[in-house]
């Protein structure tokens, strides 16, 4: 066993341990912060394929920005105890049919398309994942999604301003 | 991935949280003594001579203190809030450059413990982290002020953020790099950036000052209206820790402003003698700090809506306009003549003036309409 | 010393007021005790007479409300002291009612600046004022036994009527109290009061009932919780022992109450039981950042009961002192205001050392740095020294000038003390009257109403000075007319080291006990903090029948709750800083 598949198995462990603690969590606050650990180590797991930016945007974007303000929402409303019950009486059913589906066509890939989980050897180039690369890709090859999303992020910004916005007249 | 190179990270790691531990202690020290002297008083001047002492008196006194943790907050996340607090901000100094490679015993020897390609992302990233431990402190504590100090610090943690990251774009571009030591070498050739981006070295100290809660955005610790908010309930070594945390934040982020703007270890002589290198960037941060330490003993505390409105509202547009700035004077000075480079600090300085004047006209007294 | 009483004329209408009497025939009838003045109102009339009173005769700023308990005769007595903003004589008005149950209609609905003070005559007094909106006790605590300013009650381990107390010299052996009880309780509880069985819901209850019913309805429906946030007893920015309490809609303040009452030591009972003269040093106590001007007023006071007039040295002395102790009170207030809006101490050192200077001078003069106990029924203690004098000069000559000027430069234009001090906190001049305030905060609000001009006392008519007025009645105005009244306090000291005469500093011999005539007297100075009152009913004894202190911080609370709604938390603390409230003499 190389030290890499060591450390994969490892991170995979708290990966899996840390999504499960997000779930099966009662208390609101705990799950935000099992959230931020696996998202640590999905950072992790880019550094180890030579993507250190990705890795770092995965962490300043979800720990660092997103986290906190899921966060910021469970301690303002105070809805940090979850109730005992599920509040919906269809969704654990639904939940593991769902489930199911997803087993089953990760079977069917796993043993019928054999090409995706063939083995891709990584371009140990310095170059590789850098900054300029991902620069260059998103503002060639992915310019047109690049865009749409940020004329969609501002559409989302403008409606919560005209949505917190007060009217002329009422009491600032 | 050889002994030796394990070696040498570990003895700089160690190096470098010594020097941390060290510098929070005496920065303490620093900060009475300037604030005394600006305020026509002595200052600590009992413990030793000059009062050096203090420090560490002032440890002993705090790790002896009693701990009390409030019967009804969340034991756990309560112990690990100081805890989240300081790691990220030892980690941050990771990537600092602290001079010129060496040549030891036959090995290269980087001057800084990790000298990543994306360095400058790496800091913004863990300094994100850092807001965790003040929301989770303000939360677990289970205190209104508490509470409310820890949603207060960590949104304008999170605000000043953008602003910051605006500002740490400017190097980046003027250099091509990421990586601290390219942004170093560059100014070698360039000049401090300083003197090409004045109005954006402004700006990341401003939105430094926010970021790591010192005065006037002491928001987080505004003793006057939250009796010290996030940290109120702790006491002994857990405040300890989240005291240590804002000065060697200090510590930290000064070097970070020397490195992107002040030319870092960069100085006379420092080609010829690498030692020189630590020296001269101690020196600018110790430089920085009092700058720090001046504005503390010199302005009122902004209050909380009109730092988030400067936030928003000023210093984000204006980086926002620096950026813009420095990527076409960089693209002028690609095409037309090298010296077109110069329209950067030109064009910036009226960003600069055009937002105080948008300041200067909120601020004009106006008829206000009367309750 | 003379004790001629200047009362015993018949009673006339004072020049310069109204003859209500003639306005309201049969309603209001004159005050024609030997040695008291004003009128009396039907208790029924009351409202009617005051309304008018403000409508008609301009009389806009209610100053004084408290009540007396006439035991022999078994009445209560409600006094009111009203004066006019533009200057002049104040009128005063009475409202007699029995002694059990005394009903006295509330006048809050027509000056809001009665709020505190009736809660005030209600607590000590028990006076009920109907239609009060929040008729709380405000400085004993719920559940305290009885209304300790009526005559008849007594305190647990009760020993004599007044002091010196026969009972602690038993054959000429003095003892004091303290060693005879020192571990036993001296709380006497009502009858169907257990302190083991009672929790403390019930009046915490009654305060957060009185912050909901300003509780608005969201215009859109939505249901919103307001966080009831408790700053102080302890916190660091109340300036002492003081509470408010807060109901907040997110960090905007919805409504405020101040609570307060956790220093109270019931001066004014202690007063009653003192000599005139031993009363002096008490006063110190009231506002100890500003205790000559404590002394002056209090001297006035039993002055005028007495008859008196110090001699023209003596005049100087106290004017010289009285704006000393005014520049030593707001170099204490901007510098403290400073820092409550986050200034790291920087303005309060650089301001202390001033007051200290100041206060090296009283140490000199009086013997004291801050309880300086330094002024006499008719003069003062002794002369300034001749090194004193010369300090002084120094200061008002050459040194405060030139410190004046550089802390207005180094505050006066900060961005940052501009941001939070314009616009903020705001009081409109109609609302600085309504609520009775005085001093800076009713000038800052662009009334031009100072009693050393308005009402001049002492010798203040012969000095040239300007009564500085705000615009926008806001933090920063309060804060730049109190640099505006240090410079105009200097100028008058400089005139009066001018014209300062030689001579003997107190009339008469000086006299430890003396009875002043059968009557009432109120007399006011303008404090640092704004009008400072006493109000004494002597019955002829050594000891004053009724002793009442009109306390300025105390009054200009009232207006603390309304200035802050709309506002943030953060603010709260700066408006109480511009306030200028000091908690010895809100609580008394």
């Amino acid at each position: 066993m190389s030290i890499d598949l060591i450390l994969f198995l490892v991170l995979a462990l708290v990966a899996v341990a840390t999504a499960l603690g997000m779930l099966f969590s009662r208390n609101a606050v705990y799950s935000a912060l099992f959230l931020v650990l696996n998202f640590a180590t999905v950072a992790v797991f880019y550094v180890l394929l030579s993507a250190p930016f990705i890795a770092l945007t995965q962490i300043t974007v979800y720990a660092g920005a997103i986290m906190v303000l899921f966060l910021f929402v469970i301690m303002l409303l105070g809805a940090e105890r979850l109730p005992a019950s599920p509040a919906l009486p269809w969704q654990r059913p639904l939940a593991i049919f769902l489930a199911l589906v997803l087993i089953a066509e990760t079977g069917y890939l796993l043993l019928f398309r054999q090409a995706v989980t063939a083995t891709v050897s990584l371009p140990q180039t310095d170059v590789f994942g850098s900054p300029s690369q991902v620069g260059t890709a998103l503002f060639n090859q992915y310019l047109l999604p690049f865009e749409v999303t940020s004329v969609l992020l501002l559409s989302a910004m403008v409606g919560v301003i005209v949505l917190t916005v007060r009217k002329k007249g009422e009491r600032e | 991935m050889d002994a030796a190179l394990i070696w040498e990270w570990v003895i700089k790691a160690l190096f470098l949280i010594f020097f941390l531990l060290g510098g929070f202690a005496y920065l303490t020290w620093y900060e009475r003594k300037a604030l005394a002297r600006i305020q026509v008083r002595y200052g600590p001047n009992r413990a030793g001579p000059y009062g050096l002492l203090q420090p560490i008196a002032d440890a002993v006194k705090l790790i002896f203190k009693e701990e009390l943790t409030p019967s009804m907050a969340d034991k756990v996340i309560f112990i690990l809030a100081p805890i989240v607090t300081v790691v990220p901000v030892m980690l941050m100094a990771a990537t600092v450059p602290w001079g010129p490679p060496i040549q030891l015993f036959g090995r290269t020897i980087n001057m800084s413990v990790a000298d990543l390609n994306v360095g400058v992302l790496y800091i913004t990233s863990i300094a994100s982290i850092a807001v965790y431990g003040i929301v989770l402190a303000g939360w677990s504590s289970n205190n209104k002020y508490a509470i409310l100090g820890g949603l207060r610090a960590s949104a304008q943690m999170v605000s000043y953020e953008l602003a910051l990251g605006l500002a740490f774009v400017l190097p980046i571009l003027l250099a091509g790099s990421m990586r601290l030591m390219d942004i170093v070498t560059k100014q070698a050739e360039m000049g401090w950036f300083v003197l090409i981006q004045p109005v954006g070295a402004l700006i990341f100290l401003i939105a430094t000052l926010a970021e790591i809660g010192r005065a006037p955005f002491d928001m987080p610790d505004a003793e006057q209206e939250l009796s010290s908010s996030y940290h109120s309930e702790y006491s002994g070594m857990k405040f300890a820790l989240f005291f240590m945390a804002e000065y060697e934040k200090m510590i930290v982020i000064c070097a970070i402003a020397a490195t992107l703007f002040f030319g870092g270890f960069l100085g006379p002589g420092v080609d010829k003698w690498p030692w020189l290198g630590p020296i001269y960037l101690l020196a600018k941060i110790i430089v920085l700090l009092f700058l720090m330490i001046w504005v503390r003993a010199t302005f009122p505390r902004i209050r909380y809506d009109r730092l988030m409105a400067l936030g928003w509202k000023v210093l984000l547009p204006t980086a926002l306009g620096l950026v813009f700035v420095t990527a076409l004077g960089i693209l002028l000075a690609e095409a037309v003549n090298p010296a077109m480079l110069w329209i950067i600090p030109l064009l910036s300085l009226v960003a600069g003036v055009l937002a105080v004047g948008v300041i200067e006209r909120a601020l004009r007294r106006k008829e206000y309409a009367r309750r | 010393m003379t004790t001629a009483a200047p009362h015993d004329v018949p009673h006339t209408v004072q020049a310069g007021t109204p003859d209500l009497a003639a306005r309201f025939p049969g309603l209001v009838a004159p005050d024609e005790r030997s040695g008291y003045s004003g009128w009396i109102v039907t208790a029924d009339h009351l409202v009617q007479v005051a309304t008018a009173l403000r409508d008609e005769f301009g009389y806009d700023l209610l100053s004084s409300v408290t009540g007396v308990d006439y035991l022999p005769e078994g009445k209560m007595e409600v006094v009111y002291h009203a004066f006019k903003t533009t200057g002049g004589p104040g009128i005063c008005f009475k409202v007699q009612t029995g002694r059990d149950d005394p009903q006295v209609p509330s006048l809050v609905s027509v000056y809001p600046g009665a709020e505190l003070q009736e809660r005030e005559a209600w607590d000590l007094l028990g006076i009920k004022f109907t239609g009060h909106p929040d008729l709380r006790r405000i400085l004993m605590w719920e559940g305290f036994n009885g209304h300790p300013l009526r005559k008849d009650w007594q305190e647990p381990y009760y020993e004599d009527e007044a002091k010196p107390f026969k009972s602690r010299s038993p054959e000429g052996h003095v003892y004091r109290f303290e060693d005879r009880n020192p571990f036993g309780d001296n709380v006497r509880y009502p009858e169907d009061f257990d302190p083991e069985k009672w929790t403390p819901e019930n009046p915490e209850d009654l305060l957060y009932k009185s912050l909901k019913t300003y509780q608005a309805e969201s215009p859109d429906g939505i249901e919103t919780d307001h966080i009831v946030v408790n700053m102080g007893p302890q916190h660091p920015s109340t300036h002492g022992v003081f509470r408010f309490v807060v109901a907040l809609d997110g960090e905007k303040i919805v409504n405020l109450k101040p609570v307060m009452g956790y220093l109270h030591r019931n001066h004014e009972k202690i007063g009653e039981r003192n000599t005139y003269l031993m009363n002096m040093p008490y006063t110190d106590r009231l506002d100890y950042l500003s205790p000559m001007s404590n002394n002056f007023a209090y001297a006035l006071t039993v002055e005028k009961l007495m008859g008196i007039t110090p001699p023209e040295r003596a005049e100087y002395i106290r004017v010289i002192m009285a704006e000393l102790t005014r520049i030593a009170n707001h170099c204490m207030c901007i510098g403290s205001l400073l820092n409550d809006l986050g200034a790291f101490f920087t303005p309060m050192i650089y301001l202390l050392e001033e007051r200290d200077l100041i206060l090296d001078v009283f140490e000199a003069t009086a013997g004291s740095r801050m309880m300086v106990n330094y002024f006499r029924f008719g003069g003062v203690a002794r002369d300034i020294p001749e090194d004193a004098l010369e300090k002084i000069k120094g200061l008002a000559f050459e040194r405060l000038p030139r410190i004046l000027d550089e802390m207005d430069r180094l505050m006066s234009e900060n961005e940052i003390l501009r941001a939070r001090g314009i616009g903020q906190g705001v009081l409109t001049a109609e609302d600085a009257i309504r609520y009775s305030a005085t001093g800076p905060l009713l000038r800052g609000s662009g009334v031009p109403y100072d009693i050393r001009r308005a009402d001049p006392y002492s010798i203040y008519d012969r000095f040239e000075f300007d009564i500085p007025v705000g615009k926008n009645g806001d933090i920063y105005d309060r804060y730049i007319i109190r640099l505006e009244e240090m410079r105009q306090s200097v100028r008058i000291i400089q005139q009066a080291l001018k014209q300062m005469p030689e001579g003997p500093v107190m009339v008469g011999k000086p006299q430890y006990q003396f009875r002043p005539p059968v009557g009432e007297s109120y007399g006011r100075v303008e404090g640092p903090k704004g009008e400072l009152g006493f109000y004494i009913v002597s019955n002829g004894k050594p000891t004053p029948w009724r002793y009442h202190v009109r306390a300025p911080s105390f009054i200009n609370l009232t207006a603390f709750g309304p200035m802050c709604v709309g506002q943030k938390v953060a603010d709260t603390v700066a408006i109480l800083g511009s306030i200028d409230i000091v908690l010895g003499e809100v609580d008394r």
